[in-house]
């Protein structure tokens, strides 16, 4: 249900622009659209920077890790390099090749934006800092980020390119297989919960370090590190990296894309890649509780703890194969969060909650 | 966990993954040891090859040359060019002196077989262009490159001075540039065209 | 409902390609992402380089071995000085023989941080390729003190070599080789034992001893199949036989053993570049040879053990100043004819991984 919305759902900020406008006596459904696309805007402006902060901080991660300075050249050790790149991208031409499917070829890059953005309807970035509380908060997001598998398929298909098309393929195939693990290793969370609202599960865990799941449940750490690696997959980054592993299919799916079409893909994969780690936070890190500083300010910087291990992934590991990579989410982890779930289901079973 | 190995195997692999983790980890805290290449530069070796230069008399600022063209024939890729006729008292002199930067492939044979300091190798290798004709230097071009190049003399220093002045009258210059001229020929130069280590 | 379908499809890897090193091409027939056959085409760095040296003089001829295999150019002017040395019957002094020794073994490491270094980022490691580098420039380092070059020495010459080394240089490569076996275990922790890395290597692209020697492969490749044979042993040249060092063999021939060979290869020539360091005489450095010598009539095969096998050069001779034929022989020729008889029948990552393990480099097979 898009609207009527409440004004007490929102944040105080459009609670006020809602009650400015309802004021004026604009019509319902204009309402709700005038405010919603604020906050749509919002969310985009905001996630963008992140993404392009991301870009900078993970190059800067890597630099030092292979003791280089990295980007050092725009402001203050190169801070915003990524936003110039980005300025240059845009401005480049837009190379298309001939034998392309035209319409798949648009859209793919837009689908596999869109698709990253959707998750932060529910994603709440502080208290009360959430767009929609939508009471299946964490199906949802589950939902909308596997909606990046069917862009890299898309994308794959329609550069007719051999190259893209197996790229593609290994996307789809990497994706489902590591969907059921992630979901697996949520659900344990969730059966402690009770509830699929992001804010509830969040609620859940206040009051203090050991109240946090990873802490608090026995199987937390199991389920974090199943998580972990699940979600490292979904947002295809090294070692699960397989649909665009440079070395091996020169860029995957986006080989054919140039300009402001491969800035989709490439801010989308970082988009991706903090959505996994912010889930990871709300689901095991407590989200936004912590002590002095502002909600908000725990949970970013928690969620940055969770983006600088999967980068240390990335920087230090070596890629797996793409059969090994069926076989690990099939044979392993699949067993192993299973396994995890009949313990939580145990447990709640028996009442031994502490 | 990875090839299918039993239960142990699991955290004797997650052991070694960490250990992975904790040696990139460790170089994160450490300072970089590259360069910001423009504003930063290493200081070359003193023998490091770059761009060839022609080297001038440090107290005459003449062009150590002597026409023997040495250089010119042990270059493998012929990017020397020399043009010296020979003038009525059978004297060399030189007119033209041309590098080819685009040809030369810094191999330093030209540097060893001359036995009259008249052109070294410098340390010299910031000299990319867009255009590559800019890559074609003449004698000029290659003096003013060599002019503060150091350099150890391996002339014989019995030169007698009032000798030398004689000939650069009679040479004439190619542009305005007053010293574009050679010193007196030397014709044992070609004699001594085997001895070209220098210890 | 109709019976699926499945067609194999061509894929054409290189020549602009990340994990070809350099310009190779491989038309691959596929099955979805399996190799069923490899096809290699080669030639596009081919710079006629035998024909250039049939038009210079013997030591002009040393600068253009350089650009023949680039990562251990010192190889490349060891085998041909020795094969004009040869034909000539000219007499190395004893220091220049260990300042070959010194350059030779210490390309030989550079040549292997390189192979690490490249092998970790085709399989998809980043990080290991800028440690093996950092290392390497340590030894370009010592190589641009000595002949004033990084990549194009032209330091071993006819008769001895180009220059003595510099007064700091001992104390300096003394200082490099103790870092690198310092940071051997930081490049051990980071791949050796990483399960990763393990099931990408291990039991992959097998390469029959058999096979290997049929298709003429040598160096590290055929010792990771178990065939002890090593140029610098077996055919003894410069001054190897002076100090104590062994081969390293493996047996299984699979992608791990070529990747540890090298490690041990560091370690075997770090052992050597100290003791000829330690034993390095006083004297000459060159014997007397005019640039523009003519050696006799006739014609010699001159070999030396490179970090890719066998390093071979003929030379036929007319007693001319210019070698009437030259002939080179790369070991990465013959690693890349036999690619094809045992890199089959993998995934399309595998044959990166295959392709990194044999140390390939395009100008030794192109020439």
């Amino acid at each position: 249900m898009i609207w009527p919305i409440a004004s007490a759902e929102l944040l105080p900020l459009f609670s006020y622009l809602y009650e400015l406008l309802e004021s004026t006596g604009l019509p319902q459904p204009w309402l709700a659209v005038v405010v919603y696309t604020f906050l749509a805007a919002l969310v985009f402006g905001v996630l963008s920077l992140l993404a392009l902060f991301l870009v900078w901080w993970e190059r800067k991660i890597a630099a030092h890790i292979q003791q280089r300075f990295g980007p050092m050249r725009h402001g203050w050790h190169g801070w915003y390099q990524t936003i110039m790149d980005a300025v240059k991208l845009l401005q480049k031409e837009d190379i298309r090749v001939a034998t392309r499917d035209k319409t798949v070829f648009f859209w793919a890059p837009v689908v596999c934006f869109v698709a990253a953005f959707l998750a932060y309807v529910t994603i709440p970035f502080g208290e009360g800092l959430i767009v929609a509380d939508l009471n299946i908060g964490i199906l949802y997001i589950m939902a909308v980020t596997t909606f990046t598998v069917i862009s890299l398929l898309m994308a794959g298909w329609g550069s007719n390119n051999k190259y893209a098309l197996l790229g593609g393929m290994r996307s789809a195939a990497q994706v489902v297989s590591y969907e059921v693990p992630m979901v697996a290793s949520i659900l344990v969370v969730v059966l402690f919960v009770g509830s699929l609202s992001m804010v509830d599960i969040v609620q859940a865990q206040a009051g203090g370090i050991w109240n946090w799941y990873i802490f608090r449940l026995p199987y937390g750490p199991i389920a974090f590190c199943t998580y972990i690696i699940a979600a490292t997959a979904e947002a295809n980054r090294t070692p699960f990296d397989i649909p665009e592993a440079e070395q091996e299919l020169v860029a995957g799916f986006n080989v054919e894309y140039s300009g402001m079409k491969f800035a989709m893909f490439f801010l989308a994969e970082f988009v991706n890649a903090f959505t996994v780690s912010a889930i990871a936070v709300i689901l095991f890190f407590g989200g936004w509780h912590g002590a002095l500083l502002p909600s908000w300010m725990w949970f970013l910087g928690k969620t940055f703890g969770i983006v600088l291990l999967l980068m240390l992934f990335r920087w230090t590991y070596p890629r797996l194969r793409v059969d090994q990579l069926m076989e690990f989410s099939w044979k392993f982890l699949v067993p192993v969060t299973f396994a995890n779930i009949i313990i939580a289901a145990w447990f709640k079973y028996a009442g031994w909650y502490w | 966990m990875l090839d299918g190995t039993g239960s142990m195997g699991v955290f004797k692999d997650i052991k070694n993954l960490l250990i992975g983790m904790r040696i990139t980890g460790k170089h994160l805290g450490r300072h970089a040891i590259t360069l910001q290449y423009p504003e930063q530069k290493w200081t070359m070796p003193e023998r490091s090859r770059g761009v060839v230069v022609l080297l001038s008399d440090k107290e005459t600022g003449e062009l150590n040359c002597t026409s023997c063209m040495l250089c010119m024939r042990a270059c493998p890729t012929a990017a020397i060019e020399i043009d010296a006729p020979r003038g009525e008292d059978k004297k060399r002199t030189l007119k033209v002196f041309n590098v080819d930067n685009a040809l030369c492939c810094y191999c330093g044979l030209c540097e060893e077989a001359c036995n009259f300091s008249a052109l070294k190798m410098a340390t010299m290798y910031e000299y990319s262009t867009p255009n590559k004709g800019d890559l074609f230097w003449d004698m000029k071009k290659l003096q003013e490159a060599g002019r503060d190049v150091p350099y150890e003399d391996k002339r014989k220093k019995k030169k007698a001075k009032p000798v030398e002045a004689a000939p650069i009258n009679e040479a004439t210059p190619v542009k305005e540039d007053t010293k574009t001229d050679s010193p007196p020929p030397d014709d044992k130069a070609s004699d001594t065209a085997g001895k070209e280590d220098e210890g | 409902m109709p019976e699926l379908r499945t067609e194999e499809f061509q894929i054409n890897m290189g020549p602009h390609h990340p994990s070809t090193h350099g310009v190779c091409r491989l038309i691959l027939t596929m099955d979805g992402e399996k190799i069923v056959k490899i096809e290699p085409v080669i030639g596009y760095l081919h710079r006629a380089l035998e024909k250039i040296c049939e038009n210079r003089t013997y030591a002009q001829c040393i600068p253009v071995t350089d650009r023949f295999e680039y990562v251990t150019a010192m190889s490349c002017n060891q085998v041909f000085s020795m094969a004009a040395e040869r034909l000539a019957g000219i007499e190395v002094p004893e220091r220049a023989e260990y300042l070959r020794v010194i350059m030779l073994e210490l390309n030989r490491i550079a040549s292997h941080l390189i192979f690490y270094g490249v092998t970790a980022m085709d399989l998809g490691a980043l990080t290991p390729f800028l440690y093996g580098l950092r290392e390497r420039e340590a030894i370009i380092d010592l190589f641009e003190m000595t002949c004033g070059q990084r990549l194009t020495y032209n330091y071993i010459r006819v008769g001895g070599v180009a220059r003595d080394i510099p007064k700091e240089f001992i104390p300096k490569c003394h200082e490099a080789l103790d870092t690198i076996t310092e940071k051997m275990s930081d490049y051990e922790g980071l791949l050796n034992e990483n399960p990763i890395w393990l099931v990408r290597t291990k039991g992959v692209g097998v390469m029959p001893a058999k096979l290997g020697i049929d298709y003429g492969v040598s160096g590290p490749v055929l010792r990771a199949s178990g065939v002890d044979y090593d140029i610098r042993r077996d055919d003894p040249y410069s001054i190897y036989d002076k100090f104590d060092w062994k081969p390293s063999v493996r047996q299984n021939g699979d992608c791990f053993d070529r990747y540890l060979i090298r490690l041990d290869e560091i370690k075997q020539s770090i052992k050597i570049v100290k003791q000829a360091l330690d034993g390095l005489p006083e004297g000459d450095i060159k014997a007397k040879v005019s640039p523009n010598f003519k050696p006799p009539a006739g014609e010699v095969y001159a070999r030396v053990e490179n970090s890719r096998g066998e390093l071979g050069i003929y030379i036929q001779s007319d007693g001319g100043k210019k070698p009437l034929r030259v002939k080179m022989r790369g070991g990465s020729y013959c690693q890349l004819q036999a690619l094809p008889y045992f890199g089959t029948d993998c995934f399309i990552a595998d044959l990166v991984a295959i392709f990194a393990t044999l140390d390939i480099i395009l100008p030794e097979v192109d020439r």
